[in-house]
């Protein structure tokens, strides 16, 4: 009975779901959003502050982590109080609109970013870029190997630590599979499965860098730099690289927002975000890129054209669930 | 068998029902997926998360039932010297969040991890729930009879094990049965300590794919261990005893030089359950000081300590009533009413948080994200730690004091208010701050659930923690690890008093 009544309720959320795709012309007026944050709260509340001053639109934010967000997304269906999800990583915000539960991004909006940084079909848009870096410790790794894939020869045995089930390091898997094949991507997570010690997130990651638990890990840039701010960077016991131009291990990742309900107020909140303000608040505060035209990277940051990152469309990066199967066949996860 | 009363069968079987609430969803989601869900649970991984998860629930029961019961006989029965103190270090690790543990660890030594970390971990946050149980048996053990079968001969360890054991298994078993599902469901300290279980299986699969369906293979797989081990321990536990009042003076027992080897053995586990975490967050709270916003861990302990103060009023009400049922009113009924309550003890708690999501979002949206969805999830999630601690004292109330009471013309209800529960009143407090214990450490249901913009002090020390900032993390642990204290003195305390009846 009640697996029925439940049945039941699958059945019309998702007939909703699909109503709900649709573009709106007029959107909603509001006075209030809320807002799902799968970013961290220290870092990005000022700049929601900023946007509740400068609109008069007051914003609540709901913070936990991306993935979690996205399935709480995926259970509420139709019925979420969210107005705008505000993920860390492409895979989260690739899941909920896969699902039909994001409002197509209105085109000025989507025009403002280059095209790779954002959904394919416009479901949600980037907002600020971060680069996949070489985290080391100077003192057992003299310099950055060329190429991520030379982290699969021996010498690397139990030295350099990954997170296979953080998001950017599918990403990362994603485009090896997109560029160099499922065979040669196989062959490398395998010899990882040997060669790396295996973290949770790139924070513990960073960590064990630092205590000198392990000689080297796959990162993004900006926990190095946070974690500067914090100790001071004189006091980073490790460093972080490139691998050579166009290497994979350079991939560019972006965090995103997606309209969950259409409204003026939730499209401004968007809008705000890809604002000279917002873009300088991501540079400034969180060591981020900008990602619009005007705006320049923080002195410290290689300028994302310079970046030797591979040529990736982002929106290409949806098709996890091939992705997942390797690291799982590689016993990875 | 006798009828029990109208209240006590409505309260059990509301808990149970909400209980079987996240089960319901999990079956929903097979359903969706049932090839997908089969393919799922018949890879070869999940054999080697079976042998994984087995290992590690059967070594932490085991470790964690010899050393709460070896405390719980030191500091109650034994001559050692600074009992009281040994007792207070035994009930610590209570408040200290599991996860709180391992990262206490990992700060000192940046290598511990594995099946050993994570044994030891563990079986040291979790040999409280049988310390107290034991020691609270123990107290009320008869120790006539064990003087009885010492002149006729019997050594110390056969007294022990063939006339004290029986008397203080069934609450024994009970509290190994906490730690069991407690290992099975653990997932923080599991993953900080990298090793793999079903359910950090489960919660990769949420975080890693989105992938529901495999995630519900699993939790469904996890729900049919529990119902195994819950299988076991009915059939090991043994008849509840019931007590029977001052039977002869209480001696401690001499135990001799020992007593030196049995303080050095206190000592060491007091190290390293308690003193080395505690030692390592004030020494990162110190450093974290100057960053720390006064009013947010105001706020932040205000909703901890409100929340957890709610969760354990409700949870004790249910558990007393779903307790006395079973205990004194037992029928095929109320066995299966509290096995079912049992039931989802082991399922995560992000499973849980997201069933009652789905559930609160589209079925019943006027309470989603407030504080009564959340405080049904806390009832669904640590019934069963007050449940375990409630049934013994319960079980020890006289039948004969029921008896008269009832022949004099007294209603079973007012029996119950009058005589069960007031004799019983010590052990339904401590349910109850076991509860909210346990409710104050919670984490991924929280998170999932509580009405947007309230923060507690463990969701505070995830957003911490999230930012990689130990020394920023580290008072909110303090504080949480502070006042979880209080509830754990407490019940340490009332173990203490019985103490002081002990002494021959």
């Amino acid at each position: 009975m009640f697996k029925k009544a439940l049945g039941a309720l699958v059945v019309a959320s998702s007939a909703l779901a699909l109503i709900g795709c649709s573009v709106q012309d007029s959107p909603l007026e509001k006075s209030e959003i809320t807002v799902y944050a799968g970013r961290s709260e220290a870092l990005v509340q000022p700049l929601i502050e900023q946007f509740q001053q400068d609109t008069g639109i007051s914003v609540k934010v709901r913070y936990a982590g991306s993935a979690e967000l996205a399935a709480q997304l995926l259970e509420e269906g139709n019925n979420s109080p969210a107005d705008v999800f505000f993920a860390q990583d492409a895979g989260a915000l690739g899941a909920v609109a896969k699902a039909g539960l994001m409002v197509q991004m209105p085109a000025e909006i989507l025009g403002m970013v280059p095209s790779s940084y954002s959904a394919a079909d416009g479901s949600w848009v980037g907002v600020s870029g971060r680069v996949r870096v070489f985290n080391y410790n100077p003192e057992r790794v003299s310099s950055v190997p060329d190429s991520v894939f030379d982290l699969a020869a021996p010498e690397w045995q139990g030295r350099v630590a990954i997170a296979p089930t953080n998001a950017s390091f599918q990403a990362f898997i994603t485009a090896m599979r997109v560029t160099e094949g499922n065979e040669r991507t196989a062959a490398w997570l395998l010899a990882m499965k040997t060669n790396a010690v295996i973290y949770e997130k790139n924070s513990a990651i960073l960590e064990a860098v630092e205590s000198g638990a392990v000689d080297a890990g796959l990162i993004n840039h900006y926990y190095w730099f946070a974690r500067g701010k914090e100790v001071g960077f004189a006091n980073m016991n490790s460093r972080i690289g490139q691998f050579r131009a166009k290497d994979l291990g350079n991939l560019i990742n972006a965090a995103g927002v997606g309209i969950i309900a259409d409204s003026t107020a939730a499209r401004s909140f968007v809008e705000f975000l890809l604002s000279e303000t917002g873009q300088k608040y991501f540079v400034e505060e969180t060591s981020e890129y900008p990602l619009i035209d005007g705006v320049s990277a923080g002195i410290d940051l290689t300028p994302l054209d310079q970046v030797p990152a591979p040529e990736i469309d982002l929106s290409d990066l949806d098709d996890l669930e091939a992705t997942l199967k390797l690291i799982r066949d590689a016993g990875l996860i | 068998m006798r009828k029990p009363p109208a209240i006590l069968v409505f309260l059990g079987v509301c808990a149970a029902l909400l209980a079987l609430v996240p089960i319901g969803y999990l079956g929903l989601r097979l359903v969706e997926g049932f090839d997908k869900a089969v393919a799922e649970i018949l890879r070869f991984r999940t054999l080697e998360l079976l042998g994984n998860t087995f290992l590690l629930v059967v070594s932490v029961s085991l470790g964690a039932l010899v050393l709460g019961f070896i405390q719980a006989w030191l500091t109650t029965r034994s001559n050692i010297f600074l009992a009281p103190v040994f007792a207070v270090i035994a009930t610590l690790p209570l408040a200290i969040p599991s996860y709180v543990l391992a990262l206490g660890y990992i700060s000192v030594f940046p290598n511990f991890s594995g099946f050993f970390a994570s044994w030891l971990v563990l079986t040291l946050a979790t040999s409280p729930f049988v310390f107290l149980a034991v020691s609270a048996a123990l107290v009320r053990v008869d120790t006539a009879s064990e003087e009885v079968a010492r002149t006729l001969g019997l050594g110390r360890l056969a007294v022990l094990r063939k006339i004290t054991w029986p008397q203080v298994r069934p609450a024994a078993t009970a509290s190994v049965l906490l730690v069991a599902l407690y290992t099975l469901s653990e997932f923080g300290a599991i993953a900080l300590l990298r090793y793999d279980t079903f359910t950090r299986a489960i919660y990769n699969a949420y975080r890693g794919s989105f992938d529901r369906t495999s995630a519900a293979a699993l939790a469904v797989v996890l729900v049919l261990i529990t119902l195994v081990v819950i299988w076991f321990e009915r059939r090991y536990r043994g008849d509840y005893l019931e007590n029977r009042p001052a039977l002869g003076k209480r001696l401690r027992v001499d135990i001799g030089g020992l007593r030196f080897v049995a303080a050095a053995l206190l000592v060491t586990v007091g190290v390293f359950s308690v003193f080395l975490p505690v030692f390592s967050l004030i020494s990162w709270s110190i450093e974290g000081l100057g960053v720390i916003d006064f009013i947010i861990v105001i706020n932040a302990l205000w909703a901890s300590v409100s929340l957890a103060v709610l969760a354990g009023l409700l949870i004790g009400v249910f558990a007393t009533a779903l307790a006395i049922w079973n205990v004194r009113y037992r029928s095929k009924w109320s066995e299966f009413f509290e096995g079912a309550s049992w039931a989802t003890h082991a399922i995560p708690a992000v499973v849980v948080g997201l069933a009652l999501v789905f559930f609160g979002a589209n079925v019943t949206p006027w309470i989603y994200q407030t504080t009564v969805m959340l405080l049904i999830a806390y009832l669904i999630l640590f019934l069963p730690n007050a449940l375990a601690a409630i049934a013994t004292p319960i079980a020890q109330v006289s039948r004969n004091l029921e008896e008269v009471s009832q022949s004099l013309g007294t209603p079973a209800n007012r029996t119950i208010m009058k005589v069960v529960l007031p004799i019983a009143w010590p052990g339904i407090l401590a349910g109850m701050a076991l509860a909210s214990l346990a409710v104050l450490k919670e984490l991924p249901a929280t998170l999932l659930l509580r009405p947007t913009e309230i923060n507690t002090l463990a969701t505070r020390l995830w957003s911490a923690t999230e930012d990689l900032a130990y020394s920023s993390a580290a008072p909110y642990a303090l504080m949480l690890v502070i006042i979880a204290g209080l509830p754990a003195l407490a019940l340490n305390a009332r173990a203490r008093k019985a103490l002081s009846e002990v002494k021959g």
